[in-house]
């Protein structure tokens, strides 16, 4: 109930741009367009669930952009001679294992996440660049389901966005269905409270770091499938648009704040918002200034509510 | 903090400064609501502008040009060549900057397909990752127009519109053979990029054909930018002492080369000739430093790619390769270059 009260303010956001945006353009709501969005923010609130983990915590994860080009190239890498799974495996794994180093350190030591993470993410592109000597590495045609991660539908839906709603799912239920959810939250509205009631502080952030690296490692998966190819430079700057999804859906940078589903619509938000400037034909320069401006209202909008209430 | 200060001042309640606790709380958002309001009039304005342009679809048809970056002048004149061509025929573009992601100029894309635009000019982030949007737009029935980068999937395309890269070669190699016909030269070459694989192909040709007394001393793969030229092109210096031309494959590469050399002290000595046309390289070669470079023209590209689109919407044949002529540029006419 009180979760519903939350996601008001953000859900009404939503419909009153899908209603301006209908307005500049009538087939804006046209199903197919409706689609089209839903396939496109997906990799974003994929990389977005996971950095709700790590702020829920009361850190930040600056590494999801280059995680993502350092999954998307490994899985391409192994793909040839490895099959499906492998690369699966190895896109996904590779996210996993650079979160857990992240975890690892801002858990064990008193390096900032901010800092462990700006490293990990300049070591991740690095080994990203290892690979076809930082050129696009272009996946085969023949590798029909891997290509279909990104480009099939089922019963019209894309793939992609399908996904999408499985790890929201899966995301909620492990925030508000588990014991683990329960002690993340615990651990982000004071992690000196968490340890004194038994709460492993130290595994519940590191879980939530490798959480976040092997979705990363999913969204570059999609990402190389939608692309027809692993580009080891890509997702340069991702970090920044899954932080503003993950702020916009009132996520709190002081940790213990914040849920999938806010994150979802704070993707979706952001979603509406590209799609509708582009279709409204608006200058990128403005867009630049307007999306900025978006952020700003929705996220102080947010603080303001809260500070009055209180 | 301040140790000089006996705890029990601080805790009396006249220096305990109660009342700025609240105060300080609520500071920030009495400031944030006009923030908030300012930052929603902007919006509206923003939108405002917009409104009229997206409102009457009607009004011209839509076209629509996704670039890898504006940050850089060649696609802005690139982009003014398109747009001239299209307002004239009272038609709309509207102009993506995909900031060197694939997925967002694959995104943007998919926008602007949703509206059924009469035709896509695309200059690829990378030629790898077109793919998805070119059988996305022939999926929808839009033409596609490639411009400055050529991709593999040529069927998938209308027409491809570039520089003649490897006439822009030849034309350096020339001016270089006649300048020096003994000279021993360096290439500095970027093999990603298709365009710049074509330019030293013509280089080489030429020196191949036409000047047998030039030798090439030395290739190397550098990104076309001052910065990543100028080291290397120092090391080069260094190793042969008797390097007396560079063949850098664009005016930022050029540009690094010249500090390079003035650096080792060897001005003069070492002739540059490049390929772009820039203002900049076109200033060097007036006051000395560059000796020539083959001039692209970005404006023309984008008048050809947008006249071809409209060749196929009235139903006339379009080639599928549109080269445009480049021209050198020398001592003798630099001045027009420096507008």
């Amino acid at each position: 109930m009180k979760n519903c009260k939350a996601i008001l303010p953000l859900l009404s956001a939503a419909v009153l741009l899908l209603a301006f945006f209908r307005a500049l353009a009538p087939e804006f709501l046209s199903g197919s367009n409706l689609l089209d969005l839903a396939q496109q923010i997906s990799v974003n609130a994929i990389l977005a669930f996971g950095m709700t983990l790590v702020i829920l915590s009361g850190g930040i994860d600056l590494s999801v952009g280059a995680l993502l080009a350092l999954g998307g190239t490994a899985a391409a890498a192994v793909l040839p001679a490895g099959g499906f799974f492998a690369a699966l495996a190895a896109g996904i794994g590779v996210g996993a294992l650079f979160g857990l180093g992240n975890g690892l350190v801002a858990a064990r030591t008193r390096i900032p996440p901010f800092i462990v993470t700006l490293a990990t993410m300049l070591v991740a592109r690095g080994c990203a660049l290892r690979f076809n000597e930082g050129r696009p590495m272009g996946i085969a045609l023949t590798q029909e389901t891997f290509l279909a991660l990104g480009n099939s539908r089922c019963a019209g839906v894309p793939l992609p966005a399908i996904f999408m709603v499985a790890l929201f799912a899966l995301g909620s239920g492990l925030l508000h269905r588990t014991r683990y959810g329960q002690h993340l939250y615990a651990m982000g509205g004071s992690r000196e409270a968490a340890r004194f009631t038994g709460i492993g502080v130290a595994r519940v952030e590191v879980i939530a770091y490798v959480l976040c690296g092997a979705l990363a490692g999913v969204a570059g998966l999609i990402q190389t499938a939608q692309l027809y190819s692993a580009e080891p430079a890509s997702g340069q700057g991702f970090e920044l648009n899954a932080i503003a999804a993950a702020a916009v859906g009132g996520a709190s940078f002081k940790g213990g704040r914040g849920t999938m589903l806010g994150t979802l619509l704070g993707a979706i938000i952001i979603g509406i918002l590209d799609k509708g400037l582009n279709q409204a034909g608006v200058h990128f320069s403005f867009q630049y200034m307007v999306k900025g401006a978006v952020i700003l209202a929705a996220v102080g909008s947010d603080v303001w509510r809260r500070t009055e209430t209180r | 903090m301040i140790p000089t200060v006996p705890s029990r001042i601080n805790s009396h309640p006249m220096n305990r400064q109660p009342d700025l606790l609240p105060l300080a709380r609520l500071k920030p958002f009495r400031f944030f609501r006009p923030l908030l309001l300012c930052s929603l009039i902007t919006l509206m304005g923003c939108e405002k502008k917009s409104a009229p342009n997206a409102a009457a679809p009607a009004r011209g048809r839509l076209f629509a040009v996704s670039f890898q970056t504006m940050n850089n002048p060649f696609f802005v004149d690139l982009n003014d060549g398109l747009k001239q061509v299209i307002e004239e025929h009272g038609d709309r573009l509207v102009t993506l900057d995909a900031q060197f992601s694939s997925l967002k100029q694959k995104n943007d894309l998919s926008d602007v397909i949703e509206q059924k635009p009469a035709a896509i000019f695309l200059n690829p982030v990378n030629w790898e990752s077109v793919r998805g949007t070119l059988i996305a737009a022939r999926n929808a029935k839009v033409p596609v127009i490639v411009v400055d980068a050529p991709v593999p999937d040529a069927e998938l395309v209308l027409a491809q519109v570039a520089s003649d890269n490897v006439e822009a070669g030849r034309l350096a190699a020339q001016a270089l053979g006649e300048a020096r016909p003994k000279a021993r030269v360096a290439i500095l070459q970027y093999s990603v990029n298709k365009a710049c694989v074509d330019r030293v192909a013509g280089f080489t040709e030429v020196l191949g054909k036409r000047f047998p007394g030039v030798s090439i001393l030395a290739t190397q793969d550098v990104k076309g930018t001052s910065e990543a030229t100028r080291p290397v092109m120092r090391d080069l210096l260094e190793r042969f002492p008797d390097l007396d031309a560079v063949f850098p494959i664009n005016d930022p590469g050029a540009i690094g080369c010249v500090s390079a050399i003035d650096a080792a002290g060897r001005s003069g000595k070492v002739l540059v000739v490049t390929v772009d046309g820039s203002r900049e390289a076109a200033q060097f070669i007036l006051n000395g430093g560059i000796h020539s470079t083959s001039a692209q023209f970005p404006k023309k590209i984008g008048s050809l790619a947008a006249g071809a689109a409209y060749d196929h919407l009235a139903g006339k044949p379009v080639d599928k390769e549109i080269k445009v002529p480049v021209t050198l540029v020398t001592k003798a006419n630099a001045a027009e270059f420096v507008k």
